[in-house]
């Protein structure tokens, strides 16, 4: 243990730097644009100001064209807020008559607009009778100034005040998508960390540890392993050398003490007594000789699986902030269904195909090996992703991320079952850690990277980077191992049957978690992230970089809570309260729309989605092994795990439909609550089904 | 000594690589989409200009088909801004009725503009060609349905140059400062990656060491002295046994 | 005589030199089948030029009551012996002469068969014309002209903001009853109260300009500051002669809810215009005969985008020039010089 935390102190430690360097980096890239900004942004607005300008005129004019005096002008200030309204970059605008003297003004005004409305030169622009507009620079703001001018007669004067911060104002909107940069390049740098160089340093290290803990423990067996060249690899030789000369030492011996006692006399013997005894003792307490040869490099190869999977699952999920909207762009009326379901249906129909893919591609990625599985899966998702780049219209859409769905489905399982065949029962948990974390730090760069490429390059080219990505990962997979592990227990995984799922779904106590806790966190899951917050922000003017933010703060919770939640709920409190809890707070989330219809009140309720399921979901499957011994005593761990997992996944397809159906009955916020709703009913079933006492622990870890 | 600090300053240059090219990246359409912002409403200005005349004209009765001084209105909206090429309305079938152009009158507008028209949800829509955009406005009569739509064609040059001159600024920019995390971060990651450095060279002597029966080199400081301790005090301890059993062994000759 | 208000008009399609020929070619013009109420005005205009327009070849037999109602049966029978493909009726009366209301149909006397398109109706629902504006639900559609109340509120309120509202109205006209009801709902919304006066009864029954011009004088004592001229028949005739000048006298800005209020002397008002409408009512038509759209099914509406009329000589009587955002978007009335401000306007 003390060699993983010592190493991620390093990482941390050296993401620290790297994280310096890049907020450094940034903040000159934003300087210099700032720069440039105001250079070429500022003469571009003056020339709109002058525009308007010109459009306010003509309506001054037409008034006085009716025969109203010039100073007896009603509802200037009014005109003077609707520009505003349309063009938040003026702050300032004034008419004067020839003399400077304001006779109608709006907004903040200039410190020193009085007397430089009163400086001749600016007068004499009323006597201007072309088109011609000036622009000064008055305190904070720029003053762009144009003749009122009645054929020839010259009225007064107009000022457009242009704030001087707008630009301010511009490059603000961007930092706040440079901070996601900046979250995303940490968790990047973290990952980086790991592939380049932990990969081998932690192995090497955990090997370290082992070799330290097997030699505490008396066990100086001699491994024969071909360690790399690198610092770690030479300690390791330093030790194996060390442990080498022990047993040269020890066989000597030995063979010298059997040579002694054959060849003694019986009196000899009886003196060579305490030296076998001694030996005895040796060999009671010390082992000696050669290992048997372990599975080579497990460790290591385990954690090479980190880098393909990461920028593969990256690649589905940067779609996930701009994937509706796109489907809405593309979409074809079909009759007899809305087109709030058309746009969640490739949606439904990519959960669909993973749900109900996972079970059988699982058995097959064992026959065909688990490397050429992924591989063919990624090749698969990469046509998927080119072909959602160039879809024509919605059908070719559906079959193009039928395509993504099911190369989803083959990367995820075979990966699975690569973590699978190279862990034991110790360090299984571990492994699937590691293949969790993958995953989660592609959550939480994915969609706000996404977001961001969406609203400047555009859906399609947008998923022309998720396919180069997945082509990325085909690169990273094709340096797997070739040799597959084989699990000393050869029997093969299956699919669960139809007879145990029928079975496990009238079953009560697993239908308690699986219908009333699993399925509705995850419909509430893609309902909300993948459907609603997508859709929803948009439909208010947002942009999809905003649906990125969002889906990015869910990631971030997940991450942090995720692993602590995953050690509490061993510890402190029951695991069924945990779910509870949960899904109570899920359940409330959405209801914040009530208050509010706001974006900021949406980051609120993607926080505590984020926090209910984060809570959860770790406790969720453990329940399961916990609660369903019966179940599983009777059809196999397997079985009830699959039939769990399939009906969760079904959960994933069904959460967007349902939210979908929703939206048409009650609309985008409607359908939040409403969802929402329906958790909270769940987590509050939930709760009073767990209460009574045969839902108490199997065995009370504490009292 | 290589390999590890060659692995670490790689991932600080593909990190900061990343996070400046995005940062420039978002920098440079930011500014591209502003400065074409402001250049669209500034043509959809006079585009509102020209809207509320037709407007006015259709709720005197007047047809949308026969508006006498359309084309006049047209060429003096045009004037009053040196960016607009040319002004055009036309009906649902694309067919222009009035134009700034003469010539340009019965013919068809091509099909992008019909398209973004009828694929906006607003009044609003546009299009980009290669060398000239459109800002257009959907007109609607009294009672909402759509007549006509006004299409006003203006050069792309002006963003483009804007945008050309931002984008190189900002590409400098950005070069520059990922020069500078080049030059930096390696000085500054030794600094951290000595350390673990140390660390392993001092694990790698004590382990040098580990069979000289001579007492524990001094401390390292590092993280791992436990460890080496413990492999040591192991190596002595086994060590120790099979002296033993030397020592009884050599007694009995 | 009937013969003579026979004004049959056949809109031929003179397609232009250039031929370009819609699509829309049937073998024969649809025939509609008009009936007005007071001869020829805008709404027909705008009904024909929108056919024009859109190219739909109709033939439109047009006949005027002429404020007579023994000519229906007429009519009726005419309707039954040539069987046109649509029937056209201009207000209430005729549309219910033709079409019955909703609860009582005589299919001996009403026309069931044929589509019927009316237009001009205030409040159709009111009348019993339809039961649901959304979904007529029975072989008739159609067009109705009064802006609604809240967006003639609002009208107001931007030409000039104001926390108090005179109202005079015939206590005997549902229809202006229903209005100032409207007002109120909507008063409670804005914030600002609401005095609304009905005209004095006669011993008959009958709605009486007698003191009128006192009441007028009244509503500015209590300190409204416009007076609103609801949709309202009786009104109608007397603005021009009593309100309007009582009004002008001691500074009252009114504002009218019709066309024909505003041409009384209103400073301002939100009004449909008559064009307009008629385009719209065609647009109904086409809906049932290009588009085979069942009556039943098109939804009773009226225009989204009315017309703000200002009267500017008044304005300048009474010294409020409309705000200048104004002058974007409404439409500036200025009479010609011999027409004095409270003179007859045209009728």
């Amino acid at each position: 243990m003390l060699e993983k935390n010592y190493l991620w102190r390093i990482y941390w430690r050296l993401a620290g730097v790297i994280m310096v360097c890049v907020v450094v980096a940034l903040a000159v890239v934003s300087y210099f644009s700032h720069r440039v900004f105001d250079r070429e942004l500022v003469p571009e607005t003056e020339q709109k100001a002058a525009t308007v300008g010109a459009s306010v005129r003509a309506l001054v004019l037409k008034a006085t064209g009716y025969g109203i005096d010039f100073s007896q002008l009603y509802g200037v200030e009014q005109t003077f807020a609707e520009v505003f309204e349309e063009n938040p970059e003026f702050a300032y605008m004034a008419i004067t008559n020839t003399d400077g003297n304001v006779l109608y003004a709006r907004g903040t005004e200039p410190i020193g607009a009085r007397t430089h409305f009163r400086n001749p030169v600016v007068l004499q622009i009323a006597h201007e009778t072309t088109d011609l507009s000036k622009a000064a620079r008055v305190g904070q703001q720029y003053i762009v100034s144009m003749p009122i001018n009645n054929d020839g007669k010259p009225l007064g004067v107009l000022h457009v005040g242009i704030d001087a911060a707008f630009v301010d104002h511009v490059l603000l909107e961007v930092l706040l998508d440079v901070l996601v940069v900046l979250v995303v390049s940490l968790f990047f740098t973290l990952e980086l960390l790991n592939f380049m160089a932990g990969a081998r340093l932690a192995s090497g290290l955990g090997e370290f540890a082992r070799q330290v803990d097997r030699m505490k423990a008396g066990d100086f067996t001699a491994t024969a392993r071909i360690r790399a060249n690198d610092e770690i690899g030479r300690l390791l030789r330093r030790i194996d050398s060390a442990i080498d000369h022990l047993n040269v030492r020890y066989e000597f011996l030995a063979g010298e003490l059997q040579d002694k006692v054959r060849t003694a006399t019986a009196q000899r013997r009886e003196a060579l007594k305490p030296a076998q005894a001694a030996l005895e003792a040796i060999t009671k307490r010390l082992r000696f000789g050669s290992a048997p040869q372990a599975a080579d490099g497990d460790e290591m190869n385990l954690n090479r699986i980190r880098a393909p999977l990461f920028a593969f699952i990256l690649a589905e999920e940067l779609t996930r902030s701009f994937l509706p909207s796109y489907v809405n762009q593309l979409i074809v009326a079909i009759p007899g269904i809305s087109p709030q379901v058309v746009i969640g249906l490739p949606i439904m129909l990519f959960m669909l195909i993973v749900a109900l893919g996972q079970p059988y591609l699982g058995s097959w990625s064992e026959r065909v090996g688990r490397r050429k599985a992924m591989l063919v899966g990624a090749v698969v998702a990469t046509i998927g992703f080119t072909g959602t780049a160039l879809a024509y219209n919605l059908y070719d859409l559906i079959l193009w991320r039928s395509l993504c769905a099911l190369g989803y489905a083959m990367v995820f399982v075979a990966a699975q079952g690569y973590v699978l065949d190279r862990t034991g029962q110790q360090n299984r948990a571990q492994g699937f850690a590691l293949f969790i974390g993958a995953i989660m730090v592609a959550t939480v760069c994915g969609p706000s990277i996404g977001g961001i490429l969406a609203d400047n390059i555009g859906f399609r080219a947008s998923f022309g980077v998720s396919a180069l990505m997945s082509l990325i990962s085909i690169l990273a997979i094709v340096r797997l191992p070739a040799t597959e592990a084989v699990l000393p227990t050869g029997k093969p995984t299956r699919g669960p049957r139809m007879r145990e799922i029928m079975a496990l779904v009238v079953n009560r106590r697993f239908m308690t978690l699986t219908g009333l806790a699993a399925m509705p966190a995850k419909i509430i899951l893609t309902g909300v992230c993948f459907y609603l917050v997508p859709l929803y922000i948009v439909s208010i003017g947002n942009t999809s970089s905003m649906a990125g933010r969002m889906l990015m703060v869910y990631a971030v919770m997940m991450v942090l809570i995720v692993p602590l939640s995953a050690s509490f709920s061993d510890a402190t409190m029951r695991r069924d309260r945990y779910v509870s809890v949960g899904l109570i707070i899920s359940g409330l989330s959405g209801l914040l729309l009530l208050l509010s219809d706001s974006f900021l009140v949406l980051f609120g309720v993607v926080f505590l989605l984020g926090l209910g399921q984060a809570l959860s979901i770790a406790a969720q499957s453990a329940l399961v092994a916990e609660h369903c011994q019966e179940e599983i005593r009777i059809y196999g761990h397997d079985a009830v795990y699959g039939v769990y997992r399939l009906l969760e996944r079904l959960g994933n397809a069904l959460g967007p439909l349902i939210a979908s159906l929703l939206v048409i009955l009650w609309g985008y916020q409607g359908s939040f609550v409403a969802l929402s709703a329906l958790v909270l009913f769940c987590g509050i079933a939930f709760t009073i089904a767990t209460h009574g006492s045969e839902w108490q622990p199997a065995t009370p870890a504490h009292p | 000594m290589g390999t590890i600090r060659v692995r670490f300053i790689i991932v600080a240059l593909v990190v900061s690589f990343f996070a400046v090219g995005m940062a420039a990246f978002l920098n440079y359409f930011k500014y591209k989409s502003t400065i074409s912002g402001i250049v669209k409403s500034r043509v959809l200005v006079i585009g509102r200009n020209i809207e509320n005349s037709v407007q006015a004209s259709l709720s005197v009765g007047m047809q949308f088909m026969e508006l006498g001084t359309m084309n006049q209105l047209l060429q003096r909206e045009k004037a009053s801004d040196r960016l607009i090429r040319g002004i055009d309305v036309f009906d649902q079938t694309g067919q222009v009725l009035y134009s700034t152009e003469r010539t340009r009158v019965g013919e068809k507008v091509v099909n992008a503009w019909t398209e973004a028209a009828a694929r906006s949800k607003s009044t609003e829509w546009g299009t980009e060609a290669a060398d000239e955009y459109v800002a257009g406005i959907s007109l609607k009569n009294n009672f909402d349905l759509t007549v006509g739509y006004l299409a006003m064609r203006y050069s792309a040059e002006e963003v483009d140059r804007a945008a050309k001159v931002a984008g190189r600024e900002i590409l400098l920019a950005s070069i520059f400062s990922f020069l500078g995390i080049a030059l930096v971060a390696p000085l500054a990651l030794i600094v951290v990656i000595r350390r673990f450095e140390r660390d392993l060279r001092a694990l790698e002597a004590a382990a040098s060491h580990l069979e000289d029966r001579t007492e524990p080199a001094l401390p390292t400081g590092s993280a791992f002295d436990g460890a080496i301790g413990n492999l040591r005090s192991s190596l002595r301890d086994a060590n120790g046994a099979l002296d033993d059993l030397r020592a009884k062994l050599d007694s009995v000759s | 005589m009937m013969r003579a208000l026979l004004a049959l008009i056949v809109i031929a399609f003179a397609l232009e030199a250039g031929g370009d020929a819609q699509a829309q070619v049937t073998t024969r013009p649809y025939r509609i089948y008009a009936i007005t109420f007071r001869g020829m005005t805008d709404v027909e205009k705008g009904f024909q030029d929108y056919f024009a327009a859109r190219r739909i070849p109709v033939q439109i037999t047009f006949r005027d009551l002429n404020r007579d109602s023994s000519r229906m049966p007429g009519f009726l029978e005419e309707i039954r012996r040539t069987k046109p493909d649509l029937i056209y009726t201009w207000g209430t009366g005729n549309t219910l002469a033709v079409a019955g209301t909703y609860d009582n149909v005589d299919p001996s006397v009403n026309i069931t068969d044929i589509p019927i398109v009316f237009t001009l109706v205030a409040a159709p629902v009111l009348a019993k014309v339809v039961r649901d504006l959304k979904n007529p639900g029975r072989n008739v559609t159609g067009v109705f002209h009064v802006a609604p109340t809240e967006s003639q509120i609002r009208a107001m309120a931007s030409y000039r903001p104001f926390k108090s509202l005179g109202i005079l109205y015939t206590p005997t006209e549902q229809n202006s009853v229903v209005v100032v009801e409207e007002v109120r709902e909507v008063s409670k919304r804005l914030g600002f109260t609401v005095i609304a006066k009905p005209l004095k009864l006669d011993a008959n029954k009958k709605a009486t300009a007698e003191g009128a011009a006192d009441m007028v004088r009244e509503l500015k004592q209590q300190n409204a500051e416009w007076l609103y001229l609801p949709p309202d028949t009786f009104l109608g005739t007397i603005a021009q002669k009593t309100v309007i000048p009582a009004a002008l006298a001691v500074g009252l800005p009114a504002f009218a809810s019709t066309e024909q209020l505003m041409e009384t002397g209103a400073v301002a008002g939100l009004v449909s215009r008559y064009h307009s409408i008629g385009q719209f009512t065609a647009y109904k038509a086409e809906q049932i005969l290009v588009n085979k759209v069942s009556p039943a099914k098109i939804p009773v509406e009226t225009l989204t985008r009315f017309a703000l009329q200002v009267r500017m000589d008044i304005a300048e009587q009474l010294k409020l020039p409309p705000p200048l955002p104004m002058f974007n978007y409404a439409e500036l009335i200025v009479p010609k010089p011999e027409e004095a401000p409270a003179a007859p306007a045209k009728q």
